[in-house]
């Protein structure tokens, strides 16, 4: 523990000391939900294209429920007759050879019963996978920005997964096992009624008893999995924070917060242990009571001769192959609730419409010049509180027009519109004198390239990622790209040329190799317009000259919308459009804009105190800047 | 730091890999601290088997005494222990009294059966995982940052959680349970063999198939679930990078390749996934129909010596068959056993190289005590490499005076971060000596040293937790005064104090969002909350908009004050307040002076200026 002499008689600030304070997830999704059968339905029209695999199934569990008791049946039939009978061996050998031809039946059948539940299974969840990821591809930028990503994930994986189990085993598993209880319950019932009516009186206690504790069991395993998950993102704040510790030599304090975190999760899962450690040895009380009272009653019916030795065996049998699937049907109902939760959440992402569609027969754009209108434009992404107020401006083909502002001022909201990320509340946006509320998104954005600031590269090789801007294009054509931009060497000097993976999120790149991989992208793709969100971050004071040497050259004759951050960009500028909440307060160039010494005169100002070695230059050289 | 992380890759575990033999001896010692806790469970397992030999055993007499007062058996029943019922019973008693000690038996096994889970709950979760994952973690902190640098974080947590899981499988998942298994096992066999020898040996002649069967299906199989895991792990990532990257996909109408992309991935695991369901679904049916042979084995050869009067109907012909039903489960779980232990042996090689691992930066034993530290810091010579074929740091020497300002500049790559690692003693140098306070840094108690240290990061590195905690780090136990102090010092008390939850505003995931500046404000005060002698800024400012730069300069400026204070900046505006400029060109120094010296000499500090508008 740190002795050190800050540490006064006080208080401590934080009394609970904690690495990491989680917040629980409020909005936590329902891992269950109760049988819907208008749900079950729809799950089942995705089994329509696959109707005779299906069917064939189907008929393969209705064999399989029948074979199951029958097995049974014939194990006790060769050992109340024959054996029992002290028949020759050819008859006893007769009833074998009988089982074992059954067995054989049982087995091929239960080939075809698994194989083709399992292809199903996979052929659902295949399509339904394709089908909302299609789904999501519609879906404008409003979705993905208030939708989280784990959100979009899990539909997926989890939820998709949970309705495959619903279709392969749930339906079918279910389907053998009640087809067994009931078929067996009729051979019970065609031996001794009496010995049914003990067997079910036996059943509720069982369901009863598998229900409570399931519900237990599923509560204790939620709480293992929350404390679990205190414990996994405690470590990875730990990694990731692990220079901080050293730093600040916290690693005693933080072994013993571990260490106590550690042991309250050991406690969660005792408490499940505990649940399990009753109902589990409970269950087998529960059979090895049922031999008891079989034994018992049909002990004492046999005795009085109620009841022949040969039907008490029998239902030895018999009861098991009624009994097992008691155990195993309340599994499945619990996963059946897991499927509808999973099912729900699917069907619900499915059935959202896009907030905007295209018209009914949009225009295709014909190669375009790239003018670009904003008419009295208002916009916001809740329509309530606009973020843009009455925006006109025009931009003529091949200007380049850099927007200036604070963060928060409709810089982002102007090239969102512009990209058709999202359509204006009022007023219009003109592509070529075409409203773009009437444009098929296509044809606008493949004659348009984009630069954001996070630099977003896919896993996969330098060549894949220049591609994604024309897919179309060869290995000569994206070097080419490359070559316009004065990069070529770069990216040839990277370990493997353009074949360099760039690891996942780009993170094998540097973050200014990142930025010159999107400027080839848009290069390839050469589009008439060109939206460029500069980035922020800094990177050594060479790289940065590269940077703007490309970017200069990327520009050349296309009308170009920069969010700029830097001043040589703004310096080139056709127009500089300066944001101040959402209105244009100030429109120009560089050169003009200083001298009306408005807003933006201020802002650079700031900029050149952050940028320059300088004391605050006085107004009258700002111009020398330039 | 960042340039280390490709060649500390090279280098992780090759020292450490623990041949197969040695593992499992480490396990064996593992256990072996753990024997008592074993020993207990093992013998609750044996009066378990006991009991449950003795049920199915009561139940065979059970209907044989059904059987023989029915006439429908000849031999009366044989009960256990030589116990003889008095003859004035009626059979109906015995019957009773037999469905009473078959309750009886059940009762008292689901009494031992909770006693084990819990008392095995309790070693394992209680004991062995927790004593694991704090031995983990605890040494996981120590390590230097080579063992950061050359695992993802993902692979740390794996360690910590799932590879830990791993090795307490090996003690309750293989070595109690393989204990178990031999013992019931062989129980089993004996039992039978007191039934009828010959029997069971026809019955069990199918097992050593079932067997190799069983072994060759799982060998056949798991590679192909690997793969099939690797592909849907393209699957999410395909989604994943989808929606990250929407905006690319969106902005360069790239919606149609993107379906297409990921419907072969979908694809892809489909295709794979019917070699699997094919294979599966030959060998269960394969395996029942293996089990089912028994019982036709045990009907024919069994039911032929029933028929001669050689076997009991009840006590041999059910029992028998109730006991193969056991015995082809238990084989089937010894495949899981093998399967387990190469699984649990390749997550504890990695539990064990974290454990085996040499801690390199320790205070030496004899370690000088600094309380307070003056500040001064020399480099004498410094060289350093993470890799000795690709030096980071070459011969850098210099002094800096209590309080002075010293500012480093240089390219990616150049050696700047590693400089200010080497201060705080995160790495030794390869060569040369780095001072404070005129002390080799290698004398010195490495927590006295670090605490005389007050780092800011590139990134701000907060954790989830509130701003007083998340300032107070260094020192959990400082007051909120001493907080507040440090929060104004740094410019932070201005937008924490308007914050709903103030001080207590939690920060992260489902907490408070701050923009990058004021992180970088809170790290700054947790820095100077111990009002350190030395101050290391490592570009604090790198991922900041320059809009709101000039928030953090300020904080920058008053945290400096005082303290000897190192500080790597692209930006001029940071450079020209300090006293000395060290310019690193490939783990050299090219350039020393100050700001204005700098500037009238030509080379790599005029340029860069030049390049940012600056005379």
């Amino acid at each position: 523990m740190p002795d050190n002499t800050t540490t006064t008689r006080n208080v401590p600030a934080a009394p609970a000391l904690q690495i990491t304070r989680l917040r629980g997830d409020e909005d936590r999704e329902p891992d269950r939900r109760p049988l819907d059968f208008g749900l079950i339905r729809r799950l089942l029209t995705y089994t329509k294209p696959y109707a005779a695999k299906r069917n064939w199934l189907l008929l393969s569990v209705v064999i399989r429920a029948i074979q199951l008791p029958c097995v049974a049946w014939v194990i006790g039939a060769v050992i109340n007759g024959p054996i029992a009978h002290g028949e020759p061996f050819s008859s006893v050998l007769a009833g074998a050879l009988g089982l074992l031809a059954l067995a054989l039946f049982t087995q091929i059948n239960f080939h075809f019963r698994q194989r083709l539940a399992l292809e199903l299974g996979e052929a659902v969840v295949h399509d339904l996978q394709q089908q909302i990821f299609t789904h999501l591809q519609t879906m404008p930028m409003s979705f993905f920005n208030r939708t989280k990503i784990g959100r979009i994930i899990s539909r997926v994986t989890s939820d998709c997964e949970a309705m495959r189990i619903g279709v392969q085993d749930v339906l079918f598993v279910t389907l053998v096992g009640m087809g067994q209880m009931i078929v067996s319950a009729a051979f019970m019932l065609y031996y001794d009624v009496v010995m049914l009516g003990v067997v079910i009186a036996m059943t509720p206690v069982m369901w009863g008893l598998n229900r409570y504790f399931r519900r237990r069991l599923s509560r204790a395993y939620r709480n293992i999995q929350e404390s679990f998950s205190r414990v996994t993102s405690t470590l990875a704040e730990s990694v990731n924070g692990i220079r901080v510790t050293k730093g600040f030599v916290r690693e005693d304090v933080n072994s013993q917060l571990f260490h106590d975190l550690v042991t309250d999760h050991a406690r969660y899962n005792m408490k499940a242990t505990r649940t399990a450690g009753v109902f589990l040895p409970l269950l087998e009380f529960n059979s090895q009571f049922f031999i008891a009272a079989l034994l018992l009653v049909g002990g004492y019916r046999v005795l009085s001769v109620q009841m022949t030795t040969g039907d008490l065996i029998q239902f030895f049998f018999l009861a098991n192959i009624f009994f097992n699937p008691i155990q195993m049907l309340g599994n499945q109902y619990n996963q059946a609730l897991t499927a509808m939760a999973g099912a729900e959440r699917v069907f619900t992402l499915l059935d959202t419409p896009p907030d905007w569609q295209d018209r009914e027969s949009p225009i295709r754009l014909p190669p375009i010049r790239g003018s670009v209108e904003f008419e009295n434009l208002t916009f916001g992404y809740d329509p309530e509180r606009p973020v843009l107020h009455d925006v006109t401006f025009a931009a003529q083909p091949g200007q380049t027009i850099a927007l200036v502002g604070h963060t928060g001022s409709g810089k982002t909201s102007i090239i969102n519109l512009i990209a058709r990320f999202y359509l204006p509340t009022h007023g219009r946006v003109l592509i070529d004198g075409i409203d773009t509320r009437e444009i098929d998104a296509d044809s606008l954005h493949h004659q348009m390239g984009i630069v954001l600031q996070h630099n977003f590269l896919f896993t996969g090789t330098v060549l894949e990622n220049i591609r994604v801007g024309r897919p179309g294009a060869t290995d000569f054509e994206v070097a080419q790209a490359a070559r316009d931009l004065g990069c070529l060497d770069l990216f040839e000097g990277l370990s493997d040329g353009f074949q360099t993976a760039v690891g996942e999120r780009g993170g094998r790149l540097s973050l200014g190799q990142r930025q010159l991989v999107c400027f080839a992208r848009a290069m390839l793709a050469d589009p008439r317009i060109l939206i460029l969100d500069e980035a922020t971050s800094s990177v050594d004071t060479l790289t940065e000259v590269r940077i703007q040497e490309a970017l200069r050259k990327l520009l050349v004759g296309r009308t170009s919308f920069v969010v700029a951050h830097r001043l040589s960009t703004i310096r080139d500028a056709d127009l500089v459009l300066v944001l101040d909440q959402g209105r244009i307060v100030e429109r120009g160039t560089h050169a003009a804009l200083i001298a009306h010494d408005g807003t933006y005169a201020g802002l650079a100002r700031q900029f050149l105190e952050a940028l320059a070695s300088r004391p605050a230059p006085s107004r009258s050289r700002l111009p020398g800047v330039t | 730091m960042r340039a280390s992380t490709d060649i500390a890759s090279d280098r992780d575990g090759t020292e450490l890999a623990l041949g197969s033999g040695a593992l499992l001896r480490r396990m064996l010692a593992l256990s072996w601290r753990y024997r008592w806790g074993c020993l207990r469970l093992l013998a609750l397992q044996g009066v378990l088997l006991w009991t449950a030999l003795a049920a199915l055993d009561l139940s065979g007499v059970g209907i044989d005494v059904v059987l023989f007062h029915a006439k429908a058996a000849k031999r009366p029943a044989v009960y256990p222990f030589g116990f003889t019922p008095p003859s004035g019973w009626t059979p109906l008693a015995e019957v009773a009294l037999i469905a009473g000690a078959i309750l009886l038996l059940a009762v008292a096994r689901g009494a031992l059966n909770y006693i084990y889970a819990v008392d095995s709950g309790k070693l394992i979760h209680e004991r062995i995982v927790v004593d694991l994952r704090s031995q983990v973690y605890d040494k996981m902190q120590r390590l230097s940052f080579r063992f950061f640098d050359a695992n993802s974080t993902g692979a740390i947590i794996n360690r910590v959680t799932s590879d830990v899981q791993s090795v307490r499988a090996f003690v309750d998942g293989v070595m109690i349970q393989l204990v178990i298994l031999v013992l019931s096992l062989v129980c089993y066999l004996v039992y039978m063999m007191r039934i009828d020898v010959g029997v069971t040996l026809a019955c069990l002649a199918s097992t050593p198939i079932l067997w190799v069967v069983t072994v060759v299906f799982s060998r056949l199989v798991r590679p192909a679930y690997d793969r099939t895991r690797e592909l849907v792990d393209q699957v999410v990532l395909t989604l994943a990078e989808n929606v990250q990257g929407v905006h690319v996909v969106k902005g360069f109408g790239r919606e149609r390749e993107e379906i297409a992309k990921f419907g072969s991935a979908v694809q892809a695991v489909e295709d794979q996934q019917q070699q699997i369901f094919w294979k599966v679904s030959i060998f269960t049916p394969a395996i029942g129909l293996l089990t089912q042979v028994n019982v036709v084995v045990l009907l024919a050869y069994g039911g032929w010596l029933v028929t001669q009067d050689r076997l009991a109907l009840g006590t041999g012909l059910v029992v028998l068959a109730g006991l193969l039903t056991q015995f082809a489960s238990q084989v089937a779980n010894l495949t899981n056993i093998t399967n387990s232990v190469q699984q649990s042996l390749s997550g504890a090689r990695r539990v064990f190289e974290v454990l085996d691992t040499p801690v390199e930066i320790q205070s030496p034993p004899d370690a000088v005590r600094l309380s307070r530290a003056k500040g001064r810091v020399d480099f004498d010579d410094v060289s350093f490499a993470y890799d000795a074929a690709i030096p980071v740091l070459q011969d850098v020497s210099f002094s800096v005076e209590p309080g002075q300002c010293v500012a480093i500049l240089g390219a990616t790559g150049a050696g700047k971060s590693t400089l200010l690692s080497l201060i705080a003693r995160f790495y030794d140098p390869t060569a040369g000596r780095v001072l404070v306070d005129g002390l080799d840094l290698r004398s010195l108690d490495v927590a006295d040293l670090r605490r005389n240290i007050g780092w800011v990061f590139q990134e701000s590195l907060l954790f989830s937790n509130t701003i007083a905690a998340n300032i107070a780090y260094g020192n959990p136990a400082a007051t909120r005064e001493e907080i507040e102090r440090a929060a104004r010092i740094a410019c932070a008390h201005e937008f924490i104090a308007p914050l709903a939850d103030g001080y207590d505003s939690v920060l992260g995931e489902g907490g408070m969002n701050l923009s990058g500046g004021q992180r970088q404000r809170i790290a700054i005060a947790r820095a100077i909350l111990l009002d350190p002698a030395i101050l290391l800024l490592d570009d604090p400012a790198a991922s900041i908009d320059p809009h709101t730069e000039h928030e953090i300069l300020e904080a920058m400026q008053s945290a400096m004050q005082g303290r000897t204070t190192f500080v790597v900046a692209h930006r001029l505006s940071t450079l020209k307040h300090a006293d000395m400029v060290l310019v690193l060109e490939q783990g050299r120094i090219v350039q020393l002076g100050t700001h204005a010296e700098l500037l009238e000499v030509p080379g790599h500090y005029r340029t860069a200026a030049a390049i940012q508008g600056i005379r």
